[in-house]
């Protein structure tokens, strides 16, 4: 991720109060959709457009509300309370469930946007973009975008777009006028929100990392933005103190982006299942999601890993390395069940999940004597190119029988699903 | 109140070659017409190869979800609701 140190110095120099930033114009541009998944909704159904909305996982009491509109947000309603929680604070609050589609057919539309300013844009999730614009005034090209996501995609869309030197900056700097927002900063204004910002105001900086920082005596963010780069590589025990250091002066430390770490799925359980015969089916269904999309993405995977998030509260985790590459979705649940049977079997489970870590891009099969491996590889592309033809798990294991509409299609942050 | 139905329906609209945009007009559902004010949003979707566009469409008083079946040509109404939160 980083880069060479000198190359920054060249950048950056004394800002007229003495302060170092890079005196560079900037060139980022981050684009945030407000509220999106509510917005989108908004779009759609013109009546629900100035009335509080959540998109929910559920439109049940305890259902969790997954995104809340600006109007929701003014009255309180948060992202991660329960439905019936918000009804409390707005009794006619307007309670819709996901449509993933919808979501992934405006990020494509605001995508194809984007790639009229910059040919590759970086689609940081459903809801987030950042791109570096090749032509014209950079704040003019922000509000062109702006303009033409209401113009092309629907007039009820918004979104808050950040600009800075770095990417950090880019994103700090849209969240700070939101909804509809489009903020600058660069060197004659970054000290002004340095002022401002809490310690734990700064995107990467929680609790954990606000405790390192206050051993060192940092407090506020000018402390931070001050401090020796020794200091920040004592307060984080790593080199990421000396990526703070920089991005802090708007140099870019997060210039490349690392390829695929891993894929997921986890479901939260309708019902407290407790029992590996309950479990087992649910584990299998997301096994297969799972594994179905590691192998359209091209990757084969070196380890396997299971999760429980259970009802009291506790949580328990699994992984293991496996011992030879895997592709196929009954070895990898066979080797994530048996996780799951060490596991604290017999209390009731909230949310099950299960991920595939170390990913191999898949070149070639390594053969096994034991096994035919090219047959097999044969049979689940066969089996995958079928379920793509006539829709998901057409034909899929007899232990998934019985959980019907368990596992839904779910837009995750992170991961566009397209 | 937000209801899911599933049921066939019959939509009247024209499709402008020149803008690439088909303008709905009305639809006849249960026996009464309603006239479409306004398309909200319109998207479209896959299952397995078969291509599905979705129009969210707006009447006087009532919000339709149609969704349009490019493989066998059929047109069917997904979701009401109207302008009350429940």
């Amino acid at each position: 991720m980083q880069t060479d140190p000198s190359a920054h110095s060249m950048n950056s120099g004394q800002a007229s109060s003495g302060q170092v930033f890079c005196r560079n114009e900037p060139t980022v541009l981050h684009i945030d959709l407000n509220s999106c998944f509510a917005t989108i909704e908004q779009q759609a159904n013109p009546f629900w457009r100035g009335k509080p909305l959540a998109v929910a996982a559920y439109d049940s009491p305890r259902g969790c509300i997954i995104a809340a509109s600006v109007e929701a947000k003014k009255t309180g309603i948060k992202v991660g309370m329960r439905v019936g929680e918000g009804k409390i604070i707005f009794p006619r609050l307007v309670v819709v469930t996901p449509d993933p589609d919808k979501y992934r057919a405006v990020h494509k539309q605001l995508l194809r946007i984007l790639e009229n300013y910059d040919p590759e844009p970086y689609a940081k999730s459903i809801d987030e973009f950042v791109l570096k614009p090749v032509r014209g005034a950079i704040k003019k090209v922000g509000q062109e975008i702006k303009n033409r996501l209401k113009d092309e995609v629907g007039e009820w869309m918004r979104a808050s777009v950040g600009i800075s030197t770095n990417r950090w900056l880019a994103k700090m700097a849209a969240g700070q006028v939101k909804p509809d927002g489009l903020t600058v900063i660069d060197k004659s204004n970054f000290l002004e929100y340095y002022r401002k910002w809490q310690l734990t105001d700064l995107t990467g900086i929680k609790n954990a990392n606000m405790v390192r920082l206050n051993r060192l005596g940092i407090f506020t963010t000018m402390d931070f933005y001050k401090a020796e780069v020794g200091k920040l590589r004592a307060a984080f025990e790593a080199i990421t103190g000396y990526y703070w250091h920089l991005r802090l002066r708007g140099l870019e430390p997060d210039k490349e982006e690392w390829g695929r770490k891993s894929f997921g799925n986890s479901f939260a359980l309708p019902k407290p299942f407790s029992q590996l015969v309950n479990l087992a089916p649910i584990l299998m269904k997301l096994t297969e999601k799972m594994a179905f999309r590691m192998r359209r993405a091209g990757y084969c995977t070196n380890g396997i890993h299971v999760g429980i998030l259970y009802r009291d509260g506790s949580f328990w985790h699994k992984g293991r390395k496996l011992f030879t590459e895997c592709f196929d979705s009954r070895e990898l649940y066979q080797k994530a069940v048996k996780l799951l049977a060490g596991s604290n079997l017999g209390k009731p489970v909230h949310t099950l999940s299960v991920s595939c870590f170390d990913l191999v891009e898949k070149k070639n099969t390594q053969l096994s004597l034991l096994d035919d491996r090219i047959k097999s590889e044969k049979f689940i592309k066969a089996v995958d190119n079928i379920n793509e033809r006539w829709g998901d798990f057409v034909i899929s294991p007899a232990r998934m029988l019985g959980i019907g509409d368990y596992v839904k299609d779910r837009v995750g942050f992170g991961n566009i699903g397209i | 109140m937000i209801q899911k139905v599933d049921v066939p329906v019959t939509a009247l609209g024209v499709f402008d070659h020149q803008k690439r945009s088909l303008v709905f007009e009305k639809v006849l559902w249960e026996g009464r017409s309603y006239e479409i004010k306004k398309l909200g949003y319109h998207h479209n979707f896959r299952r397995g190869r078969t291509l599905y566009h979705v129009f969210s469409l707006v009447s006087e008083n009532l919000f339709f979800r149609l969704v349009l079946d490019t493989e066998s040509l059929t047109m069917r109404v997904m979701e009401i609701a109207d302008e009350n939160a429940d």
